[in-house]
């Protein structure tokens, strides 16, 4: 049901980024709502659900853009698998964790997708991309880490509230 | 085998499975299926799109914002409907402003048939500058089409589906197209750059191109039709020892507000989106 109703919420979110969020960008860049939403899910532990959201979400993000079909669905299950690496992580439980995780993450998801930008052909000035574009994004989705991780931590405990033993 | 490595195998799975996509649509075959795909997210997206915008021209429009909250105040009971009721009037009114332009353009060129459609999305990628409009292939729309606005040219059509279509903005660093400079007659290639700047190269170092002169589509290469306004020039580097002179170019159409485009249906491309 989760992988599903998830997937169903990939696709909202990939609208919502084409109709509404760029209509925002700073400088070039804008929050990639989808790369904030898986990640913060796989910070929850729930790795194989995030990582299937990030494959179809990745796949209706490219669905809206002339970028390659299935590159952003690669980079952020890159993006997702690398969030995961944390768990058991002595620095795991730092509230200031996702932080770092989401720049990490955003970092790596803008360079594969540049990647195969740049090799399909599209030109790519990587200055200008990074000043313009990598930091700002980068920038946003930091700043929006901190409310997606505590959104997707309080989701995580409604919908999956850990077992109590009794007795 | 660990949780770690079994993560590792379901990443690279995915992520294979992605490359074969990838493959699969590179060879055309996801064609069909990304049309389907796109049908609902389309519809979603043309819904949403004039809910914001119909937001945005609210928001941005303080006296009649100051009028609406008076009026507020005197009809508290009403306040919902009469909400709704100026936030649909006030976006058929600004839509019905940039239609009147744009039928004030097609006049101007009878030789041309229009398709008018409207911007309902933006491209997700940062790095790449285009819109998504509400025809398609079922509104006589095909690859390579030129878009204008009444104030000049947008870009042209890159992905055709059956209701909706990309179109690839003029700013877009992939996108050439061949010009030519009003007063000096100088031909020359107007190339963007990742932020959105307009550069036109290849400018002949003899020709005299003053800041103010207008950028009109030279019509060479066959992708765009002739004279089309695409913008003024700002300023010029001329350099001695350089082959060519630049230009930076200021758009004539806002294409950062697009709301309403028109698509050249009579033309027919030479070359593909992308090419000069």
């Amino acid at each position: 049901m989760a992988y599903f109703a998830g997937t169903v919420v990939m696709a909202l979110l990939a609208v919502v980024q084409s109709s509404l969020l760029n209509r925002f960008p700073f400088l070039n860049g804008t929050a990639n709502l989808i790369l904030l939403a898986t990640v913060s899910w796989a910070l929850t532990g729930r790795v194989t659900e995030a990582m299937l959201w990030a494959f179809f979400g990745g796949l209706f993000l490219d669905l809206l853009s002339g970028a390659p079909f299935a590159v952003s669905s690669m980079a952020l299950v890159a993006a997702v698998y690398l969030a995961s690496l944390t768990e058991g992580r002595f620095w795991e439980a730092h509230p200031m964790a996702p932080l770092g995780v989401m720049a990490v993450a955003s970092l790596v998801f803008f360079a594969l997708t540049m990647a195969a930008l740049w090799i399909s052909g599209h030109p790519m000035d990587p200055a200008l991309a990074m000043t313009q574009v990598v930091l700002p994004s980068t920038f946003l989705n930091v700043l929006l880490a901190l409310p997606s991780s505590q959104l997707a931590g309080r989701l995580r405990e409604a919908a999956f509230p850990p077992p109590v033993r009794m007795g | 085998m660990s949780r770690s490595s079994s993560r590792a195998l379901l990443a690279l799975t995915f992520i294979l499975i992605a490359g074969g996509l990838l493959v699969l649509n590179l060879g055309g075959y996801l064609q069909a299926a990304e049309g389907m795909a796109l049908r609902p997210l389309g519809a979603l997206q043309g819904w949403l799109s004039q809910r914001v915008t119909a937001v945005q021209t609210l928001l941005t429009s303080p006296t009649d914002l100051a009028t609406l909250r008076a009026e507020n105040l005197r009809l508290e009971a009403e306040v919902a409907r009469l909400e709704r009721e100026l936030i649909a009037v006030r976006e058929q009114a600004a839509e019905a402003e940039v239609l009147a332009g744009l039928l004030g353009y097609a006049r101007t060129r009878p030789e041309s048939r229009y398709v008018a459609a409207r911007v309902i999305g933006q491209d997700i990628s940062p790095f790449i500058r285009s819109v998504w409009i509400d025809r398609g292939s079922d509104g006589g729309l095909q690859q390579g089409m030129p878009v204008v606005t009444e104030r000049g040219l947008v870009g042209r059509v890159a992905e055709v589906y059956s209701t909706i279509a990309r179109i690839q903005l003029i700013t877009d660093p992939q996108s050439s197209v061949n010009v030519r400079l009003q007063t000096s007659r100088a031909d020359g290639a107007l190339q963007a750059q990742l932020n959105g700047e307009l550069w036109v190269n290849a400018i002949d170092q003899s020709a005299s191109v003053t800041p103010g002169e207008l950028v009109l589509t030279s019509g060479l290469g066959g992708a765009f039709p002739s004279d089309i306004p695409v913008g003024q020039i700002l300023t010029v580097r001329k350099r001695d020892y350089e082959l060519f002179q630049q230009a930076v170019v200021q758009p004539s159409a806002d294409l950062e507000n697009l709301l309403v485009v028109l698509v050249i249906t009579n033309f027919q491309p030479l070359a593909p989106p992308g090419a000069p």
